[in-house]
């Protein structure tokens, strides 16, 4: 009899498993020799055969009624053991990983480190992909909302909002939000009270509810309606503490006038206005967040941010062709035909940006799988050095499946464990990412890793687990025992086809390394080149402003001029100024919706442009701006003829063209000294209202880092014409850039203090926008800063992790080639060729990676062309520079050990196994 | 005359074999034995009754079985407490005599 006093483990140990059949046989086994005991025991005591037997069947009582309990219980038993077994072998499993990592630490470091980098990178990119081109906006179903243009980007106006409201059927509702406000917030302004205008329908086409209270009704904006408003999330909370009693209090609107609003409601806190463009680039100034919201009639709000929500399952260009289908069909009112647009977020995006986030996505991708490679080459590196380990386990009865599974836990921990590392590191990628991200990637602000981003994060590591985990699970068990026990004394041969699937992975890791190794580099000679790009101006300490000016009804021309001149007086006495002119930041003219024609030449042959940019100035603007004439002058006179439009040629104002107009209108040349003619068009202008200009001058054409849309680098530099409002002025300044935009803030507010006081309008002068020159080339560089730094940090992490998997290889291959050396030193090789074989060995792998890699890379740098700025995708410098750099990283890494092998000392090597 | 185990009050059967098997390890029939001996066959167990408080006592981890050779060379299944069962047994045991001692405080008084 065995012993029961065993301990339970060793007893479980030598037990066979419960199955139903098993403990079916025994109930039945123990039975019978129950009953026959008892038969014995009543014979004993004298009864007969029979009589015994019919005894012990009385005595065991109801045997039908056991017979169902046993079969109940053991089908119960046998279902129970099931998940307990599988349980304990699960932590069995997981103890013994975790123990096989505490034996290897700093493999199991590198492991951890390769595979929460590329989990952290991808899941960090997954996120801005995310944002930028799959949800771009933080609404429910945001993808239904568009935003509703004509033309380039223009308002709609009231007849055709009243057309589409009454006709459209691809939209379930039309809304539109204007904010109250021409006021661009500062920096660093937190004032809560900017209005902002609505339609009742605008928070339910977001597709959101009030937070608290109730949204507008259609009837809130009838005239004479109670004054009511919906504060800002953030109000609530900063000035009414959240409370839920704020509803009924009453708030003053001190932008607007002088009556009393009743709180109605509190927006929900992710109210905004979606897909609003940036205001300007000076990075300094923002667009005022509204925190008062008031009800409007969608008539009234014609000419502002229109949008709509589309029916379920319709398309935004399906969309598009209705509404471009109802104006067409309206009855004509001798308005130009326009056409109608319905846009989604994404299509605001810049397309370059678009595809720079694309390639980065693709590049992440690459990225991960490098990680996988190199942790894969790593595992199975060491289920190689344990196969011994194994077939022993094999030899004492464990199972092929068994090994295989805790081969694949070992690999499906490690992968766990290094997505969660991942999603550190994707949060503070994600940080660096928004840091970096260009000014016209505003709507990225504010993005945190997304539940979506979790599960694919989730997903990628467990995916890598499975599939690095096959690896080393597939030739766990591949091999017979016997076999790996034998050759356990002699070396090597046995692993030829491990070490090529290695070789196979290194070769791979090393030409992926080599394709984005060589995008980062061309983005970084890009770069480069775009720095040392000739911008065609000098924008060191030139600044730019815009001040809006407001004079009443009564003010004449004169008296604007007048205005005018006293605040251009008073910003240019500014300590630190050295000089100003009227006129704009080079490459920042204003679109006008007109048609320059030039005078018909001698054969009665005229050219018209209808896209440029106009630039108002005074003459000194180009001296001021650094910008140098090609050809001409610049205009000295500044008269602009009373009456606008006129035909008297000898009246007309002189001007400066770019070189691109002059190329378009004159083609053969000759442009100093011809005439211009711009006839208005458009909306905004009364219709045939024309000017013409003598060209004096044609100065180079402005070029910015960032690229410029071929059409605007046409420019018309003219005088300024005397109906307009603002005052565009650039300075030159010795001061840094804090300080002057403070100083354009005080004088500017003072002017307005003091015109406010002389007219009693409600505003006198506003600053609309600050750009500092610096800053202005720095953001439009910021997209291929951000591409570039980002493929850089990708190559730099894939070619290190290239270089660890070599290090691996090579190492690995030495280890098991100790004797094999040993033998050729105690022969009397010297250093040198032993280091040489072994290098040599990883320079051949990094050579064929290489091979591959380039010509991978020549396939792919292509996606590049659109982003890369004065140097080829298949710039020769480039690809030999970084097959050097990648020939250096597999020497250095093939190096190390070769330097160890020379150093084997040869006795030890033939006592080695 | 001797009684039949199903009048036993719910429980007891368990409590007696815990206390049996706290001697030495038994196979089931051997608890049959050791059980009417001990109550001079007063009590006589129905084997279908014994099995099924082995086999409620073997889920509830207060015994554990493993088949052994009995006296006159029979495989057998033999039954012994774990500490599990112990414990089991010495809780079972305070509350029988506290069960025992309240019901006949009140038949003696009656």
């Amino acid at each position: 009899m065995l012993s029961p006093w065993l301990p339970r483990g060793i007893r479980r140990l030598f037990q066979l498993p419960a199955t139903r059949a098993r403990m079916a046989r025994e109930l039945d086994e123990e039975l019978r020799t129950h009953f026959a005991m008892r038969v014995e025991e009543l014979r004993a005591r004298g009864l007969s055969r029979d009589d015994a037997e019919a005894e012990a069947r009385r005595r065991f009582g109801d045997l039908e009624e056991f017979q169902q309990y046993a079969a109940h219980r053991i089908a119960r038993r046998a279902r129970w053991l099931r998940v307990t077994d599988w349980l304990a072998e699960l932590v069995q499993d997981v103890r013994f990983a975790a123990r096989q990592f505490t034996k290897a630490r700093s493999l199991t470091a590198i492991a951890l480190l390769t595979l929460a980098l590329g989990i952290g990178a991808n899941a960090a990119i997954f996120t801005v992909v995310h944002r930028l081109l799959i949800a771009p906006l933080p609404y429910p179903d945001g993808d239904r909302i568009v935003k509703l243009v004509v033309g380039d980007g223009n308002a709609p106006d009231q007849a055709m909002l009243a057309a589409w409201r009454d006709r459209a059927r691809s939209v379930d509702a039309i809304g539109a939000v204007s904010v109250h406000a021409l006021f661009l917030q500062d920096f660093g302004d937190t004032r809560d009270t900017v209005p902002a205008f609505i339609t009742a329908s605008y928070l339910r086409l977001l597709g959101l509810r009030p937070a608290l209270g109730r949204d507008f009704t259609p009837a809130d904006a009838q005239p004479g309606a109670p004054a009511v408003t919906i504060i800002s999330y953030r109000k609530w909370q900063r000035e009414f503490g959240g409370r839920a009693d704020v509803l009924g209090s009453t708030i003053p609107v001190p932008d607007l006038d002088d009556r009393q609003y009743a709180i109605i409601g509190v927006a929900p806190r992710e109210m905004s206005i979606p897909m609003s463009a940036p205001a300007g680039v000076s990075g300094k100034l923002r667009q005022a967040t509204p925190a008062i919201w008031l009800p409007a009639s969608l008539d009234s709000l014609a000419g502002s941010d229109v949008f709509a929500r589309l029916r379920p399952g319709v398309a935004a260009a399906a969309a598009t062709r209705e509404l471009q289908s109802i104006l067409d069909s309206e009855p004509p009112t001798g308005r130009e035909p326009v056409r109608a647009r319905a846009m989604r977020a994404q299509d605001f995006l810049d397309p370059r940006e678009a595809q720079t986030v694309q390639v980065l996505f693709v590049a992440v991708g690459v990225l991960l799988l490098i990680a996988c490679a190199t942790v894969a080459n790593l595992l199975m590196s060491r289920a190689w050095t344990r196969r011994r380990e194994f077939a022993v386990r094999t030899a004492l009865g464990a199972g092929r499946l068994r090994l295989a599974r805790q081969v694949l836990t070992e690999s499906v921990l490690l992968a766990l464990a290094g997505g969660l590392l991942g999603m550190g590191v994707a949060w503070a990628a994600l940080e660096i990412i928004l840091t970096l991200r260009p000014p016209s990637l505003e709507h990225l602000d504010g993005v945190t890793l997304h539940p979506a981003v979790l599960f694919w994060t989730a997903g990628i590591s467990v995916g890598t687990g499975i599939l690095f985990g096959s690896a080393p699970a597939l030739f766990a068990g591949a091999r017979p025992v016997g076999d790996v026990l034998r050759s356990e004394t002699r070396t090597a041969s046995g692993g030829s086809a491990a070490q090529r699937m290695r070789s196979a992975l290194i070769v791979f890791e090393i030409a992926m390394s080599l394709v984005l190794l060589v995008g980062a580099g061309l983005l970084v000679r890009s770069f480069v080149g775009l720095q040392r790009m000739h911008l065609g101006f000098r924008p060191q300490g030139l600044v730019a402003t815009d001040v809006m000016l407001s004079f009443g009804r009564e003010g004449s021309a004169a008296d604007r001029a007048a205005r005018r001149d006293e605040l251009f007086q008073l910003l240019r006495a500014m300590p630190g100024v050295t000089g100003a002119a009227m006129g704009m930041m080079p490459g920042q003219g204003w679109r006008v919706l007109a048609t320059l024609e030039s005078e018909p030449d001698a054969s009665g042959h005229s050219r018209s442009v209808a896209d440029f940019a106009a630039i108002f100035i005074t003459p000194d603007y180009f001296r001021l701006a650094g910008m140098s004439l090609v050809a001409g002058r610049p205009p000295d006179s500044l008269t602009w003829p009373r009456g606008g439009g006129n035909a008297d040629p000898s009246m007309s104002p002189e001007v400066v063209v770019s070189q691109a107009l002059a190329r378009r209108l004159w083609p053969e040349g000759g442009a100093i000294g011809a005439r211009l003619v711009e006839k208005s068009s458009g909306p905004f202008t009364r219709a045939g209202r024309s000017a013409s200009y003598t060209v004096v001058g044609i100065v180079e054409d402005v070029r910015l880092p960032g690229g410029r849309d071929a059409r605007w680098t046409m420019e018309l530099y003219s005088p300024m014409p005397p109906r307009l409002f603002q005052l565009p002025l650039v300075l030159r300044t010795t001061m840094p850039e804090r300080e002057i935009v403070s100083s354009i803030r005080r004088v500017v507010a003072d002017f307005d203090r003091t015109l406010r006081g002389e007219t009693g309008l409600l505003f006198g002068a506003i600053l609309r926008e600050v750009t500092v020159g610096d800053t202005y080339v720095r953001e439009s560089l910021a997209p291929a800063r951000f591409a570039m730094a980002l493929l850089v940090a990708f190559s730099v992490v894939a070619l290190v992790l290239s270089g660890v998997g070599l290090y691996g290889v090579i190492a690995y291959s030495v280890a098991q080639r100790t004797r094999e050396i040993g033998v050729r030193l105690a022969l009397g090789a010297d250093a040198m060729s032993v280091k040489r074989l072994v290098v040599g060995g990883g320079l051949r792998l990094a050579m064929v990676g290489i091979g591959i890699g380039v010509v991978a890379a020549a396939g792919s740098t292509r996606v590049l062309s659109h982003v890369l700025y004065g140097v080829s995708p298949a710039d020769p410098g480039t690809f030999v520079a970084i097959a050097v750099l990648v020939v250096t990283i597999a020497v250095a890494a093939a190096y190390i050990p070769a330097h160890r092998a020379t150093r084997i000392a040869p006795t030890e090597a033939l006592r080695a196994e | 005359m001797p009684r039949d185990t199903s009048d036993l009050l719910h429980g007891t059967l368990d409590l007696l074999v815990l206390k049996a098997l706290a001697t030495q390890p038994m196979h089931g029939f051997g608890l049959c034995q050791w059980i009417e001996q001990r109550t001079r066959h007063e009590l006589e167990i129905v084997d279908s009754a014994l099995y099924k408080a082995l086999h409620r006592l073997t889920d509830a981890g207060a015994i554990a079985a493993v088949w052994g050779v009995s006296d006159n060379n029979r495989r057998a299944r033999y039954y012994s407490l774990t500490p599990r069962g112990r414990q089991m047994l010495r809780a079972e045991i305070a509350t029988w005599k506290r069960y025992v001692s309240a019901v006949s405080g009140i038949l003696e008084t009656a």
